[in-house]
């Protein structure tokens, strides 16, 4: 009994350290890539199981702002998907002048995005206006 | 025991009346929840125009040597598709947008489906004509007063249907634009926005 608990503890210890792995520059996934003590074929459906059922998703690691060439507001957002599972969610982005009051534009629509599960992604996105100084980003559930 | 039947009778009555509410509402187009359509809708125009100006913008293609602004015509922007589509639909957004940048000038003097405002001319035919006398000549234009354009925007969007599986078809819209500079027949700039559909071979895409 005692070694059952350990192996399930050694496995649930493996399956942790392979979910707090950030995505490289070179993404080699599951399945392609050799297996490893944390990340094979008996700790994978654990890994996946955990991952869904703590709600692993999108998360934003940085935006970087700054004005391009012709002096308009440049936004790169860089990102990551912590899940297992390709993760499709919509965004807008809203510019604001130095009042903090927003530029009311045509650009500024929800757009589509995707980001494969435990992959880096980047969204960019150009202000219309000069006038632009900051920006706002909303997301929601691709219907 | 009577009451609760009616009752009962009622509420499945007002439930089914509900159910088959063709009752008309007002899309919230700031935040529209609603289905994804086979067809192209005002959602999808949306997106390409978004990204076909963010891209025209950040490419610095607009930039002006020497400062001010370019004058701009919008050509023909052809509708490839299986729709009727008014392709003013995505080109007046681009326009408006780039005209707000500030990078160009529209002209309403010519353009793809002719002259976008038709009144420049009919002005200049009552210039020309007899009841010309009946203007204050300094408020009539005078020849060669008309700025010819620099870049045309000209593309296409077309369709693509493609058999997905037994039940699903997929349909596949291409948004194509380019900037070409008209002195010189150089495209400066050029995006493809593609907007891909998957459903029911039973949605008609026309």
């Amino acid at each position: 009994m005692k070694t059952i608990t350990n192996i399930l503890l050694a496995v649930l210890l493996f399956t942790f350290a392979a979910c707090d792995q950030q995505p490289n520059k070179l993404n080699i996934r599951s399945g392609i890539r050799s297996d490893t003590l944390g990340n094979n074929i008996v700790t994978r459906p654990v890994a996946y199981a955990f991952s869904a059922l703590i709600g692993e998703s999108i998360e934003i690691d940085e935006a970087i702002l700054g004005r391009n060439d012709t002096g308009f507001l440049e936004l790169n957002i860089n990102g990551h998907n912590r899940s297992y599972n390709t993760k499709r969610f919509r965004y807008k982005i809203e510019w604001l002048d130095a009042n903090g009051l927003m530029i009311q534009t045509k650009t500024s629509t929800w757009l589509p995005a995707s980001a494969t599960g435990k992959s880096s992604f980047s969204l960019k996105a150009v202000a219309p206006r000069v006038e632009a100084e900051d920006f706002r980003m909303d997301t929601k559930k691709w219907e | 025991m009577k009451t609760t039947t009616s009752v009962i009778i009622t509420l499945a009555g007002l439930l089914i009346a509900g159910c088959g509410s063709s009752e008309t509402v007002n899309i919230d187009v700031m935040n529209d929840e609603g289905k994804a359509v086979m067809g192209l809708d005002y959602r999808d125009f949306n997106q390409a125009a978004s990204e076909m100006v963010q891209s025209m913008i950040s490419s610095g293609a607009l930039k002006k040597s020497g400062g001010g602004r370019y004058v701009m015509t919008t050509a023909r922007v052809t509708n490839d598709t299986m729709q009727r589509i008014d392709t003013d639909q995505l080109t007046a957004k681009i326009e408006q947008e780039l005209m707000n940048s500030g990078q160009v000038v529209m002209t309403a003097a010519v353009g793809g489906k002719g002259a976008p405002d038709e009144m420049i001319y009919e002005m200049r035919d009552i210039r020309d004509s007899a009841t010309g006398d009946e203007f204050q000549q300094e408020t009539l234009a005078g020849k060669r007063t008309l700025v010819a354009p620099e870049l045309s925007t000209s593309g296409a969007i077309q369709q693509r249907n493609v058999r997905y599986d037994n039940n699903r078809q997929q349909v596949e819209y291409y948004f194509r634009l380019r900037v070409t500079d008209l002195t010189t027949g150089l495209v400066f700039w050029q995006n493809e926005t593609i907007i891909g559909k998957r459903g029911s071979n039973k949605s008609v895409s026309w």
